[in-house]
């Protein structure tokens, strides 16, 4: 059974890449066998983790938490990993590429959610719950009605999103590799179910350590060959982007996205307050054996975090000088005339894979592009399996069978949920394939900030919580997120002002960036 | 573990001076790290609304902007912060339960 949904996945995996291969020559790109290769060798690594994983994951404990014995380097690292999708990477280097000085500050938002995060919840979460952070929340209030709403919120926000990094998946994959979005997307969720159905915790955090490696060799070795460039001499790089820039010196001061003090407030609140408020971020906490584990890899993974806001702004700043005086690199329209942002080849988004391939050729080009890749499967994973846990465990294991059901069914539930929230994303992605998913992935925050983390916040730091403050606290940001968001396809503008003060509505004209992948 | 606790132990634990200590002493360290963290970041936001273009120019001698500076310097704190917590916790705070645990006899 195991091996042939493995074999299957493999086989999948061939075709996709075969397909790859067509439609770059039917699209008359140039295909880069490196970038190949290196995500044939991610599949292949990823599935032996998987293979490996899945004989050791039997009890309900081994697939939620990979049996409470990842060590806290480990999980620091596979916390990393699974908070570093392809917005930070991919994202912030692109909003830096385009807008300078206020990219910097939106990576420092998020980085300022860990220290709260640790001094807040990770060792109470790790000693009041066991699997899940609902756990946590319902410790000391009515089991099942508190346990509905976070199970609830941390659907919610597993399903928007992934349909957020599906998309912006299946358009990465598209560009990178010139496959086809269809198969891209079918791909990388075939691929997640095949991690979290037979693999369970343990595969994915195996998964999200390879990742979050392959991110600080990448980030590392383009952040040597960007300083190489300059001379390692910050000040010639910043002197020579604002020559090329066309903001000019005003890329290294404030700009617009942080230039209105409540607008840039209420986003800061969503970038704290919502990394502390995402389900497959709290569930890694449960991975290790002990309260003092669970701060060790917070600190792990800040150190991550913060490595990473320390080179990424090397590769948008770098990207200006690099990119914007070459029109080799941009759609240029009739009149030899384009847009040094908009215009770039595949959007803004790409700029540290085009940087990567102008300074150290079609091996960098390829090793980044691969980086990429993995960066968006183990991000996809942490959230399916999530989202499994939230079904198996909480719905179906404490609220229905009210914690008498069987180990090996609950199991199985799990596998099914995660198998069934995969293709429910794979489908979703399909429909909304053309849709500004910037609303789902604020939705996504928005619900962590405004749902799961309030709920979660005053059951463990708050003893004068009663179960029908959290429910209904949980349950009001809940809805309002949910209505805003219904409400904000019609009358985008007007919600997004009054419904939501937690979402950053002054960011829209930033969202071809960052939210596509957040 | 402390679910099965009568309610003997409890008394004889919430009025053991260490368990006054630790929870006290943590909750300060909490709470004042919070605060620090937070108004470090939005105190950045609000020099930002407030005086953006000073935060373009670089210091005397310098030639990395004063703005990024900072920004670099909040990245290094946010660092110093969390490790600054971790190593207090582990050693000191979970000494502290260890001994609080001798005393109650568990």
């Amino acid at each position: 059974m195991m091996m042939r949904i493995l074999l299957a996945a493999i086989a999948a995996t061939v075709s996709f890449s075969a397909h790859a291969q067509a439609t770059a020559v039917v699209a008359g790109r140039d295909l880069n066998w490196i970038a190949i290769g290196m995500f044939l060798l991610i599949v292949a690594v990823t599935l032996l983790i998987t293979y490996r994983s899945a004989g050791r994951t039997k009890s309900k404990a081994d697939f939620y938490t990979a049996g409470h014995e990842i060590t806290p380097l480990q999980n620091g690292l596979a916390i990393a990993g699974d908070f570093l999708s392809a917005a930070a990477f991919l994202g912030i280097s692109a909003l830096i590429y385009a807008t300078g000085f206020d990219g910097l500050v939106y990576a420092l938002g998020f980085l300022t959610g860990w220290p709260i995060v640790l001094f807040m919840m990770s060792e109470r979460l790790r000693n009041l719950g066991s699997y899940t952070f609902a756990d946590a929340a319902s410790f000391r209030l009515d089991r099942t009605s508190v346990r509905l709403v976070a199970a609830t919120g941390s659907l919610v926000v597993v399903l928007f999103y992934l349909i957020a990094q599906m998309i912006g998946a299946g358009k990465v994959i598209q560009l990178l590799f010139g496959v086809n979005y269809l198969f891209a997307v079918v791909g990388v969720g075939l691929l997640m179910i095949v991690y979290v159905a037979v693999g369970g915790m343990q595969a994915t955090t195996w998964v999200q350590i390879t990742k979050a490696l392959l991110l600080l060799i990448g980030g590392t070795l383009m952040a040597l060959v960007v300083l190489w460039r300059f001379d390692f001499s910050l000040g010639r790089l910043f002197a020579e982007a604002s020559r090329v820039h066309p903001k000019g010196a005003a890329v290294l001061s404030p700009g617009g996205l942080f230039a209105e003090p409540v607008s840039a407030i209420s986003l800061g609140l969503a970038l704290v307050f919502g990394t502390a408020g995402l389900p497959h971020i709290l569930m890694r906490f449960f991975t290790v054996s002990d309260s003092a584990g669970a701060r060790k890899s917070v600190f792990y993974a800040t150190t991550c975090v913060a490595y990473f806001c320390l080179v990424i702004p090397l590769f948008g700043f770098a990207a200006m000088v690099v990119l914007m005086p070459d029109a080799s690199f941009f759609n240029v329209g009739a009149g030899g005339q384009f847009n040094k942002i908009t215009d770039l080849i595949g959007g803004p988004n790409m700029a540290a894979v085009h940087l990567a391939g102008a300074l150290g050729g079609p091996i960098l080009l390829g090793f980044i592009s691969a980086v990429a890749f993995a960066t968006i499967l183990a991000v996809v994973a942490g959230l399916t399996l999530a989202g499994a846990s939230a079904v198996s465990h909480d719905i179906y294991g404490q609220v229905i069978a009210k914690g008498d059901a069987p180990e090996a069914r609950e199991v199985m539930v799990a596998k099914i949920a995660a198998v069934a929230i995969g293709i429910v994303a794979v489908g979703l992605a399909i429909i909304f394939e053309n849709q500004n998913v910037a609303f789902m992935a604020g939705l996504a925050l928005s619900v962590a900030a405004s749902c799961n983390f309030p709920v979660l916040a005053m059951a463990i730091l708050w003893r004068g919580t009663t179960t029908r403050g959290a429910v209904a606290g949980g349950l009001v940001g809940l809805f309002s997120s949910l209505v805003f968001v219904v409400l904000s396809k019609t009358v985008w503008v007007a919600v997004f002002h009054f419904a939501a003060p937690l979402f950053p509505y002054d960011n829209r004209r930033s969202s071809r960036c960052p939210w596509h992948f957040w | 573990m402390s679910l099965s606790l009568s309610s003997e132990q409890m008394r004889k634990i919430l009025s053991n001076p260490s368990f006054r200590e630790l929870t006290a002493a943590r909750a300060r360290l909490r709470w004042g790290l919070s605060i620090v963290t937070l108004l470090m970041f939005f105190g950045f936001i609000g020099l930002i609304s407030a005086a953006s273009s000073a935060l373009g120019k670089s210091m005397a001698g310098g030639a990395v902007p004063l703005g990024m500076s900072i920004a670099l310097g909040m990245i290094a704190m946010v660092v110093a912060l969390t490790g600054y917590y971790v190593r207090r916790s582990n050693t000191y705070f979970d000494g502290l339960t260890q001994l609080v645990r001798r005393e109650c006899g568990r």
